[in-house]
C-alpha cells in the first residue's frame, strides 16, 4: 500500500482518537465474551463478525502507529501496517455491524465496539473504501436538502392528501398538517413516506398540539456511511429549520438512529448546544395519553401483541417504558419478548445494512435470534417503532412464515383513539 | 548472592517494581492527557445520580453481572482467579509484616499452617484458571482472536504460579526465612538467609521471582492495563 494512503489512514485515526477510544484500544483482553452477544456471530460463527475481532483490526493499526511497544515488537502485539487484506476484512466487518451495542452491554470493560466501528468507517472512507451505496444515499440526502425547493411541490401535495385523510379519520374539518409555522411548539420531522406522519398528524390534531412538520427527512445516511461531516450537514437542516421557526422542541418519528443522531451526537459534532428539546414521538404520545390529552380504547386490540425494543432508542436511547405503557393501554394481551429492554436482541436490520445488498444473506440469517424470540411470544402483532427494524422483521416474517402483523406504535394508537369529533357526533 | 540470584531476586525486583509503578503512571498520564470525547456513549438504563453512577461503576467493574449472565464459565474462572490473586497478594504481605494479632492469638505454628492452607488454595485456584485460559485460547475458536501477547502473559502467570505452588507444597522452608530475605531487599542489602542459600527452595524462588519481575516489567505495556482502564470505560457506560 502507498505510503500516502497509510499516512492518510493514520491521520484519520489520530483525528478520531480521544480518551475513550484510546482506552477502548488499550484495555480489551480479547476474552471474547462479546461473541455470544452479537447476533451476526451467533448466526454465522464467522470470526470476522465477532465484535472483538472487528475492533482488533483497528487495534492492529493503532498498535503500530500509536504505541511505542507496537513499533518496537510488532510481532508480539500483531501490530501492522494497513494493507489490502486488512482493509478488505475491515470493510466487510465494519459495514456489517448494525451498531446495536449489545456487545458493549455484556463486555466486562464496557468497550463500545460501535464506536470503534465508527472510527474504522472514517478510516475506510479516507482509504476510498467507504460503502458505495451508503455514500450515494448520503449524497442524495444532501442534494435533496440543498434543493428543497425542487421537491417542495411534491412534498406539499403529499401533505395535502394526508391532511384530507386526517380530517376524515378525526372527523375534524380543521385538522391540518401545518408547514413552516413560525413559533410552533413542536417541529415534527418525518421519514420519507406518508406512513411516518399520518398517524402522528392524527394524534397531534386530537391532542390540540401546536405543531408543524419539517420539510426535511429524519433519516441520516451520513451517519450510517460513517462520514461525520455529511451526517452533521444532513441533521443541520433540521436544526436550522427548528431555529428559524423558533420551536420549543423537535420530535423525531418512529426511527431509531434519527433520534440518537439528534439527541446524542449532533451537539458533539457541531460543538454547539441545541436550543430546543429533542424527543421521540413515543415519549410525546405517552405524555398525551397519561395527561388525558388523547384517549384510547383500552383492550382495543384483542390479539396478542409484543414489542420490539429498537437498539437505538432502547439500549442506546433509554426509551423502554413509554412504548410499553402505550401498547399495554391498547392491547388486551401484551407479552414481552425474552430477553427484552437493554438485553433485547438486535433484529439484524440496523446500521444501514438493509440498504447494502451484499449483506442480504447474512442479514437474514442474523435475524435467527429475533425469530426465536418472536415465536416464543406467540404474538400475532408486533409493535415496532423503527423503520429499519420493520424492514428487517418484515423480511424475517416472510422468510420464516411467522404470520405477524408488524405495525408502528403510533398506528396502534391512531386506530384505538377515541376521536373528539366522533365523540361529539 | 550468585549472579542469577542477584538478577532474579534482587535487582529484578527493584527494576520490576520501578517499571511497574512508573509505567502505570505513564499510562494513566497518557489517558488523562488525551482529549475527552464530546459524544455520549452511555448505555441505558443508567443511574441518574452521581452516587448511582459510582455504585454502577463498582458493580460493573468488580462483579460485571451482565458478563456473568452471558458467559458464566469464563467469568467464574476470571473471578476465581482475581480473588485468588488478591488473596495471594495479601498473603505475601507477611513478607513485610506479620499480622501480629493472629500470631499472638494462635502462635506462629498455627499461622504457618493457616497461611499454608489459604495460600495453597489460592495457588491451586490460580493454576486451574490459567490452565483453563491457555486451553481456551489454544483449542477454542478464540485461537484466531488471540495474539502472542495473550500467550506470553499466560505463560508468565503460569511460571509464577507453578514455582509459587512448588515453594508452597514441596518446599520445607517457612515464612520467617522468606521474611528475612525480603527484609534484606527492603534495606537495599539483598542477601540469602543461611537456610535458603544454596537450597532447592532458593532455585525455585529465583525462578518464581524471575517470572514476577518479567510480569511486573511487562504489565504496563500489556492489555493488563485494564486493571485501571476498566474503571474509566465502565464509568463511561453509565455517564452522559
Amino acid at each position: 500500500m502507498e505510503k500516502q494512503t497509510i499516512d492518510t489512514i493514520v491521520g484519520v485515526l489520530d483525528k478520531k482518537m480521544n480518551r475513550t477510544l484510546k482506552l477502548y484500544m488499550d484495555t480489551c483482553a480479547r476474552c471474547a465474551i462479546c461473541k455470544d452477544a452479537c447476533h451476526q456471530y451467533v448466526a454465522t460463527g464467522d470470526m470476522k463478525y465477532l465484535p472483538a475481532r472487528r475492533a482488533e483490526l483497528v487495534r492492529e493499526i493503532y498498535r503500530k502507529y500509536f504505541t511505542k511497544t507496537g513499533q518496537f515488537v510488532p510481532a508480539l502485539y500483531e501490530a501492522r501496517d494497513p494493507d489490502e487484506n486488512l482493509l478488505e476484512e475491515l470493510a466487510d466487518a465494519t459495514y456489517a455491524c448494525t451498531g446495536c451495542r449489545r456487545c458493549m452491554y455484556y463486555c466486562p470493560f464496557s468497550i463500545d465496539t460501535g464506536w470503534i466501528v465508527a472510527a474504522s468507517k472514517a478510516i475506510l472512507i479516507a482509504a476510498g473504501r467507504g460503502n458505495e451505496m451508503l455514500g450515494q444515499l448520503a449524497d442524495a440526502a444532501l442534494f435533496k436538502g440543498d434543493n428543497v425547493e425542487m421537491f417542495k411541490d411534491a412534498l406539499m401535495s403529499g401533505f395535502t392528501d394526508v391532511e384530507a385523510e386526517v380530517r376524515e379519520i378525526t372527523g375534524n374539518p380543521d385538522a391540518s398538517i401545518p408547514v413552516d409555522k413560525e413559533g410552533a411548539e413542536i417541529l415534527y420531522v418525518a421519514l420519507a413516506g406518508a406512513h411516518s406522519y399520518k398517524s402522528a398528524a392524527v394524534i397531534f390534531s386530537e391532542a390540540g398540539a401546536d405543531w408543524t412538520i419539517s420539510l426535511f427527512e429524519a433519516a441520516n445516511y451520513g451517519f450510517f456511511y460513517g462520514d461525520t461531516e455529511k451526517a452533521r450537514l444532513i441533521a443541520k437542516r433540521v436544526v436550522d429549520e427548528a431555529v428559524r421557526l423558533g420551536v420549543k422542541e423537535v420530535v423525531l418519528p418512529e426511527c431509531g438512529h434519527a433520534y440518537r443522531v439528534m439527541e446524542m451526537f449532533y451537539a458533539a459534532w457541531s460543538g454547539e448546544e441545541l436550543p430546543f428539546k429533542v424527543r421521540h414521538i413515543l415519549e410525546v404520545i405517552d405524555e398525551y395519553m397519561k395527561s388525558g390529552r388523547i384517549k384510547v380504547r383500552a383492550g382495543a386490540i384483542t390479539e396478542r401483541v409484543t414489542y420490539h425494543d429498537p437498539c437505538q432508542i432502547g439500549r442506546n436511547g433509554g426509551i423502554f417504558e413509554e412504548p410499553r405503557d402505550i401498547v399495554k393501554a391498547i392491547a388486551a394481551d401484551f407479552v414481552d419478548m425474552t430477553p427484552n429492554r437493554a438485553e433485547q436482541w438486535c433484529c439484524g436490520g440496523g446500521g444501514g445494512i438493509v440498504a447494502m445488498e451484499e449483506y442480504d444473506k447474512m442479514r437474514v440469517a442474523s435475524g435467527d435470534p429475533k425469530v426465536a424470540q418472536l415465536r416464543a411470544t406467540g404474538a400475532t402483532v408486533l409493535a415496532c417503532p423503527c423503520e429499519n427494524c420493520r424492514l428487517q422483521i418484515n423480511e424475517l416474517n416472510k422468510v420464516h412464515d411467522l404470520g405477524l402483523e408488524i405495525v408502528q406504535v403510533m398506528d396502534l394508537v391512531a386506530d384505538a383513539m377515541v376521536m373528539k369529533g366522533s365523540a361529539a357526533s | 548472592m550468585d549472579t542469577f540470584s542477584f538478577i532474579a531476586s534482587a535487582l529484578g525486583v527493584y527494576v520490576g517494581l520501578a517499571v511497574f509503578v512508573l509505567g502505570m503512571a505513564w499510562r494513566v498520564w497518557q489517558w488523562s492527557h488525551t482529549p475527552k470525547s464530546p459524544a455520549r456513549f452511555a448505555l441505558y438504563p443508567k443511574p441518574k445520580t452521581g452516587v448511582g453512577r459510582f455504585g454502577a461503576l463498582l458493580r460493573d467493574t468488580f462483579v460485571a453481572p451482565q458478563s456473568f449472565k452471558m458467559a458464566p464459565g469464563i467469568m467464574i474462572a476470571a473471578m476465581a482467579f482475581h480473588l485468588a490473586a488478591l488473596a495471594a497478594f495479601v498473603g505475601h504481605l507477611r513478607l513485610i509484616h506479620e499480622f501480629t494479632p493472629l500470631v499472638n492469638a494462635f502462635g506462629m505454628e498455627w499461622m504457618n499452617s493457616f497461611a499454608g492452607l489459604a495460600g495453597g488454595a489460592a495457588g491451586i485456584v490460580m493454576l486451574l484458571a490459567v490452565v483453563y485460559w491457555i486451553a481456551r485460547r489454544t483449542f477454542g475458536p478464540y485461537k484466531n482472536l488471540s495474539v502472542p501477547e495473550d500467550y506470553l502473559l499466560l505463560f508468565l502467570l503460569l511460571g509464577i504460579i507453578v514455582m509459587g505452588d512448588h515453594l508452597r507444597f514441596v518446599g520445607g522452608i517457612h515464612a520467617p526465612v522468606y521474611i528475612e530475605w525480603f527484609n534484606s531487599l527492603l534495606r537495599f542489602a539483598p542477601a540469602w538467609p543461611a537456610e535458603l542459600a544454596g537450597s532447592g527452595e532458593m532455585w525455585a524462588l529465583n525462578w518464581h521471582m524471575l517470572f514476577v519481575d518479567a510480569f511486573l516489567i511487562y504489565f504496563p505495556f500489556s492489555k493488563l492495563t485494564h486493571a485501571i482502564g476498566a474503571f474509566t470505560t465502565n464509568l463511561v457506560r453509565s455517564s452522559d
